[in-house]
Parts: structure tokens; sequence; C-alpha cells
């Protein structure tokens, strides 16, 4: 062996020691990972009889190297069928004018009233950029833009992240600014103005003068200030929590300008039908508890959300997710999430023409009470090429219960809380 | 020594912490002398000094560094990153500086050694078993365990190891080294003024020369003799033995050194029984008496090419 | 020669420790190599991140909630 000859053996070692012992630290030689990422997905929502969904994803990420990444994402969805209005089911045929004016569809005797004009392409793009600022600390940085035919939302936040503890506790705290400008078709209904119908007019003309007499041709908008505070803490080998706090304030048109609330006399049957109106302001608070655990192959997620706002929803979410890696290129995972929510105080399944017309009022399922579930499964696969697949398929279930509200004459036969079914079918893939 | 654990006993932190600091001092006429175990050996600290908190000082010190390279780099514990390495089946591992920085000299050992010295031949243990028997593994067994070995498949940036699944790491052959020359370097930072000697088995290094030059004398199983004690004179530097006179292998009268070929997977052929050498410091002493072993025959002639004090024992 | 008793070094040891576990957070946490597990791609908080947003979108769209896991944000006309 050549070795025996070198007499440089116990230099080197020496110098080798020497760097070993050194209190010079080793020059990090920063790793690049210069691909671009990319994650699609397409997802289909579908309810039956309502609103179905297909929405596509596409999400481009690239780490420019020294923890500078950038990231974009599209999203394109469109949305068919038609959502329960707010009016109550009647006994009878109901007729409702559409949002623009122009025409008006019925409802069959006992069933919920719907809008079925709900189509809507909608386009969103957004971006951001993370990067370290000094030791331990990221600086992010985004925007997005959202279009749809009759919306607008444009919105930009900034969030800064501090490691601690050999990195093992990160606290963050962000804020983000969303700028939403609404163009309802056939422009917003002032709150709470009555419905008109056509039929009740002699002419198109009385007609037309009567229904722009219940439209605000303003521009409608609303600002969202949003402030997070984060801390994520590593607990052990296998374990790690996020405690999130979120405040959010929105501030202008919050109605909902296709959404109804009937009138009914004291036998239930429905006089008339109002705009819906809701407060101009909306405070919320959130905490968000979140833990990741570790098993040997595969991975527990359980998260907890409490929210409460000043429209007196207070709301509590459990969703888990356990991760089972039934080999090493290969997974199943069984998703569990629960819902119940309280409702707005101005919420009401209908208004009765014996009591005075509130301030505001919505009948909006989505301010009622209610609790949902979701159960779903997703399977992954990782490819020999190293891309990914993964589909998962879920129900969801929302049964939206009464407040407290008696229901008058006919509508105690009437579904007032139609529960929603929903079937949901999700491709992903990654490379 | 008070019986800590009697005393302290009544929770699991308390035990532990006795544990790591479990260490005895003496004095002597004109030094101080601390002793715990660790690393499967003794340990013991010449302290040139006679003030005792200066001693207490250093010892806590020294045992804690000793734990703590022992608890992160010991392959018999499964808590570690030794473990985690060594379990990982082909994922990456994340190291933090120190690591890299032992596994950037074990590269330099194997380039040095041109393959000889490789930190993933430690499986060959799983086939070599040195009790003294004639227990020699099958050509096949050697064949089935050699595609486990090379160094050169270890991918390792500073910040995270990739191990072929199969593969195991031992960091055996620097551990205690590395430590020795760790503690010397410690205690010459916390005692500028005070002549150190650590020795941990037989691996010794001193932190300075003594204020009166006088050379330490320490005891060392001598390597000349499978049975009692050599007594050396070290007064600066570091020493270091490799090999093990009681560990080999007999059979149809060929004896077989558990110095073992990382590319052939058998046992190194006229290596001596072990290699005592004099350095700069401990790890440097500790490598160049393992690659003297790896020289075989050669060991001796590797060795004064390389004008460092050595003793061979074959 | 000389023993030295080192107990009571030991309870002012112990007594700090106890001090530090209680300040909470410093305590806990894993070395730069434990991360084995944690560093597992399934185990990052945003893993999943397509589908949390589809997920989003969707409940954003059916509930009167949104928001927690990150900005509550608005940019949907769906609610």
């Amino acid at each position: 062996m050549q070795l025996i000859k070198d007499k440089k053996v116990a230099a080197t070692l020496a110098a080798a020691t020497c760097a070993l012992l050194g209190t010079q630290p080793a020059q990090a030689n920063e790793q690049k990972d210069d691909a671009w990422q990319f994650d699609t997905a397409i997802l289909y929502y579908g309810e039956s009889d309502r609103v179905q969904l297909v929405e596509g994803v596409f999400n481009a990420k690239k780490d420019f190297g020294d923890e500078h990444i950038f990231s974009a994402k599209l999203v394109v969805d469109t949305l068919t069928g038609a959502s329960a209005s707010g009016a109550v089911a009647q006994p009878g045929v109901q007729t409702f004018t559409r949002p623009s004016g122009n025409g008006s569809y019925q409802v069959n005797a006992g069933e919920t009233p719907l809008d079925d004009t709900f189509r809507d392409t909608r386009v969103q793009l957004s971006g951001q950029w993370t990067q370290p600022i000094f030791e331990n600390t990221r600086v992010s940085t985004g925007f997005n833009f959202s279009n749809e035919y009759d919306y607008l939302s444009i919105g930009a936040n900034a969030s800064l992240a501090r490691d601690f503890n050999r990195k093992n506790t990160t606290l963050s705290f962000g804020v983000s600014y969303q700028f939403d400008s609404i163009d309802p078709v056939g422009y917003a209904p002032i709150g709470l103005a009555q419905m008109q119908l056509a039929s009740e007019f002699d002419s198109e003309e009385a007609f037309r003068t009567a229904f722009d007499a219940t439209r605000d041709t303003e521009d409608k908008d609303k600002d969202t200030f949003d402030v997070l505070l984060g801390l994520t803490q590593v607990i052990n080998k296998r374990m790690l929590m996020q405690f999130n706090y979120g405040y959010s304030v929105v501030d202008g048109y919050l109605n909902d300008p296709y959404k109804l609330v009937s009138v009914v006399n004291d036998t239930g049957l429905t006089l008339r039908n109002l705009h819906e109106n809701r407060p101009d302001e909306r405070t919320k608070h959130n905490v968000f508890w979140q833990t990741k655990y570790a098993l040997d192959s595969g991975v527990i997620d359980v998260s907890y959300r409490y929210s409460t706002d000043d429209w007196d929803i207070d709301s509590h979410t459990i969703d888990s997710r356990f991760r089972w890696n039934i080999s090493e290129t290969s997974y199943i995972q069984p998703h569990f999430r629960y819902y119940t929510q309280s409702a707005a105080k101005f919420y009401e399944p209908f208004l009765e023409e014996s009591t005075p017309l509130p301030m505001f009022a919505s009948a909006d399922y989505r301010l009622g009470e209610m609790d949902a579930y979701t159960i779903g499964l997703k399977y992954g696969q990782t490819l020999s090429n190293g891309h990914k697949w993964a589909v998962r398929a879920e129900y969801y279930s929302q049964r939206p219960t009464s407040d407290g509200t008696a229901a008058i004459g006919v509508l105690n036969d009437l579904d007032l809380y139609p529960s929603i079914d929903a079937f949901i079918l999700q491709f992903n893939y990654h490379f | 020594m008070i019986d800590l654990h009697t005393q302290l006993s009544s929770s699991f932190l308390m035990t532990k912490l006795t544990a790591e600091l479990d260490y005895q001092l003496e004095t002597k006429e004109d030094f101080i002398i601390g002793r715990f175990n660790a690393m499967a050996s003794p340990c013991e600290l010449l302290i040139d000094s006679k003030d005792l908190s200066l001693g207490q000082n250093l010892m806590s010190v020294a045992v804690n560094e000793t734990r703590r390279i022992e608890a992160k780099f010991s392959r018999y514990k499964n808590d570690n990153l030794m473990h985690a390495i060594n379990n990982s089946r082909g994922n990456p591992v994340f190291i933090d500086q120190e690591t890299y920085q032992l596994l950037q000299f074990a590269d330099t050992c194997y380039q040095l050694s041109e393959g000889m010295f490789d930190i993933t031949s430690g499986v060959l243990r799983k086939i070599w078993k040195f009790d003294g028997s004639d227990n020699i593994p099958t050509a096949t067994q050697v064949r089935q365990i050699l595609p486990f070995i090379d160094w050169q498949k270890v991918v390792f940036t500073p910040t995270q190891i990739i191990l072929p699944k199969g593969f195991e790491l031992d960091l055996g052959g620097i551990g205690k080294e590395y430590a020795v020359s760790r503690v010397s370097n410690l205690m010459l930072s916390m005692a500028p003024n005070n002549s150190v000697l650590v020795n941990f088995g037989g691996d010794i290094q001193v932190s300075q020369v003594r204020k009166d030059k006088k050379a330490w004398q320490v005891g060392i199983e001598n390597p000349t003799n499978a049975k009692g004690l050599a007594v050396v004179q070290i007064r600066e530097g570091g020493l270091a033995t490799s090999g093990d006179a009681n560990r080999y292998l007999l059979k149809d009268n060929k004896r077989y050194s558990h110095i073992l070929n990382p590319k052939t997977g058998y046992s190194i052929e006229n290596a001596p029984r072990s290699v005592t050498v004099a350095g700069i410091d401990c790890i440097q002493s500790g490598i160049l008496a393992t690659l003297a072993l790896l020289q075989g025959q050669q060991s001796e002639t590797f060795l004064e090419a390389q004008g460092v004090t050595f003793w061979c024992y074959r | 020669m000389k023993k030295i008793n080192i107990k009571n070094n030991l309870q002012k040891i112990v007594f700090l420790l106890c001090i530090a576990q209680l300040g909470g957070c410093a305590s806990l946490g894993v070395e730069p190599w434990e991360r084995q597990f944690l560093a597992k791609e399934e185990m990052a908080l945003d893993a999943e991140g397509v589908d949390l947003g589809l997920d989003d979108h969707i409940y954003f769209s059916k509930e009167a909630t949104s928001g927690g896991r990150a900005f509550a944000g608005g940019g949907c006309g769906c609610n």
C-alpha cells in the first residue's frame, strides 16, 4: 500500500483534528433545491339537487435557495345549481322574481325555495414570497386576486415568524387586508325591502319602477382586516402543536344580495318576502389548536377551532385525520370533521306579521344553528419517478337545527331547516 | 463516596441527575484526581492544582461533556442520533454541526487510508464475534455482508445524512478519542493555568505542560502484556492504543485479529495485537494507531515514516 | 487523602433544574438530530395544503366560520 510511504498522514490527521475540535464553525454549503414543485388537484362537490362545484387548483412552488421560497396558486371553479334562498316552503306554489328583475320562477308546494340562477365561474390567483430576514426570522408577503362575474376581491398579507429554542418554538405574527367589491345582478337590494312580483302590477313599466325602488345602485364593497398570532411548539420527537389566535374585522356590505326572509301570518302562510339585511360590521375571534403526532407508520392530526363573533355566532370545529402508511409508497387516510355553530342574533327562519320589523334579519341557513359532519377517506401513492397522486372521497352532511323559534301553523308541517348532503371527490397530482 | 442514590432517589429526575454527576475526587500530594465511569471505561482526570472547588468545577464539566458525547454517538442506545441514523432505512436524517464535523473527519480518515478506515464496516461485527473461539464466519456470510460496507455510498451535507438501507455507522473508532480531546480542550479553556491529564481507559491527552514541567505518570493497561499495568510518563500531547490483545479468534493454529479489512471482510493478516502511539493529541494518536494496525505486517514501517513515538505489540 | 461531599451542590442543581422545568417551553423540544419523525413531509403543518385550501373554500361557503388555521380572509362571493 502506498499509505505506508506517505509521511504526510500524521500531519494531515493533525490538521483534520484541528478542524474537528476547533471552534470555527464548518462552512455550511447551502443546498439549493432549484426544481419547481407542482401540486395540482381537481375537486368535484355535489349536493343532491342543489349546488355542484368543480374546482381546479394549480400550485407552483420554488425554493431559490437559502429558504427563499416563492409559491403561486391558480384556482378556477365553476358553480352550478341552486341553494336555499331563505324563503320558507309553503303548502302552495310560490312565485319569486329573479334577482335581475327579468322574469320569475316558481317553487312547488312543500319544496324549499331555491335560487336557481346560481351559476358562476371564479378565477383566483395568489402569490407568496417567503425569505429569512435575519437569524431565525422569516418574513412572508403575499397577494391574492379573485374574480367572478358579480364579485372582485384583492388582498395582501404580510407575516413575520421567528424560531426560538433550537427551532423548537416558532412565534408568528401576520396581518392581512382584503378589499372586496360586489356588483350584484340587478343591483343590491335594499335591506328588508319587499321582493316585488310582476304579477301584482298592471304593466311591465309599473313593475320595473317598483323593482328599481328596492335597489341601491351604489357600489357595494367591504374591507376585511385580519390579525393572526401563532405559536408552533415541538413537544417531543414525535409531537408538535400549533396554537393560533385570529382577530378579524369585516366592514361594509355584508348582505347576501340573493337571500330572502319570508313574512308569514298567524297561520304560517307567506304574505311577502323581504330581502335580507345584516349589520355592516362583524368582528370575529378565532382560537385554533392543532396537534400532529408521528407514529412509526403514520401521522395523527387533530385540530380544534373555537370561533366567536359579535353576531353571536359561536362555533366549534374538530378536524382529525389519521394517515396510515400501508407501504413505503402508499397510505390511506380516514378523515373526520365535526362542526357546530349557534345562530346569529338576527337569524330568523321567518318573520311574523304581528311583530315589529327588526332592524336586521336573515334566514340564510348558514347563519342559523347547525351541526355538520364530514367523513372521508383518502388514498395516496408515490410513483417510482417521485411524483405523487392521491384520491379522496368525502361525505358532508349539514343538519340545520331550530334555534328555538316555534313554527307557526302550516310551517309545522314543512321543512324549515332543510339539510344538505354532499359528496366530494378529489384527485391530486404532485410533480 | 456518598451513596447519592439513597439520599436523592425521591424522584426520577434526581436519580438521573445523580447518575450523571457521579464522580469521585481525591487529593494527592500536589494534584487532584477525579474518577468516573463512562464509555465502558474507567475515566480519570489528573488536575495540577490543590484547589478542590476548581477540581469540582472541572470534573462536573468533564463528566457532563463525556456523557453528552456518549449519549449522542453511542450505538448501544436506542434513543440517540446514531440510532436514528442507523434505523433511517435510507431516509435522510437531520444532523448538527458537530456530527457533520465528525463525518468530515471520518471521511478524511477514509481518504487517507485509501478506504481501509471505514466507519460503515461495523456491520462485520454481526458475523465476527471475537470471543477467543474458533467461530470463523463462512465465505457466504462474508459475501452477504460486504454490500453493506462502503463509506462512499453515504451521502451527507452539513444538515443531513442519507445512509443506504442496511448500512450502519459506527463511530466507535473515533468516539472515545474524540471525547478525550474535547474534554482536554475544555479543561484548557476552563483552567488556563493548570495542566489536566484526561485518561479514558488508556486514551490520554494532556491539556498543557505542568507548571513544574514534570511529566504526568499514569498507569495504562500494559499493551505489551495481556496482564498488569504499565506506567506511562507523559508531559504533553496525546496517547492512544488500538487493538486488543485479548480479542481474537483461533482456528487451525491461525490467529484472526479483531482488526477487519472492510474491503475483504476478513481479518487483517499479520496485524500487531496492539499499537500505542504518542502524538499531538488523542484523536490523531488513535487514528494513527488504527491505521497502523490496518497495515498488517507493515505497521512499524508506517509508523516510523510518520515520525511518531509508538509501541507495537505482536 | 480526602473525599469530597458533592451532595449540597447537587441539591442546588436539582433545585435549579426544577425551576427551569417550571419555566415551561424552554424544556420542551428536541435536538436537531432527534427530528427524524418531525422532519417527515407528512408532519409539516402545511402538508396537504391543497386539500386544506379546498376544504376552506367549501366550508367558507357553507358555514358561518372561517379561518383559524390561516387568515379568515374573504375573497369569495360565496358567503
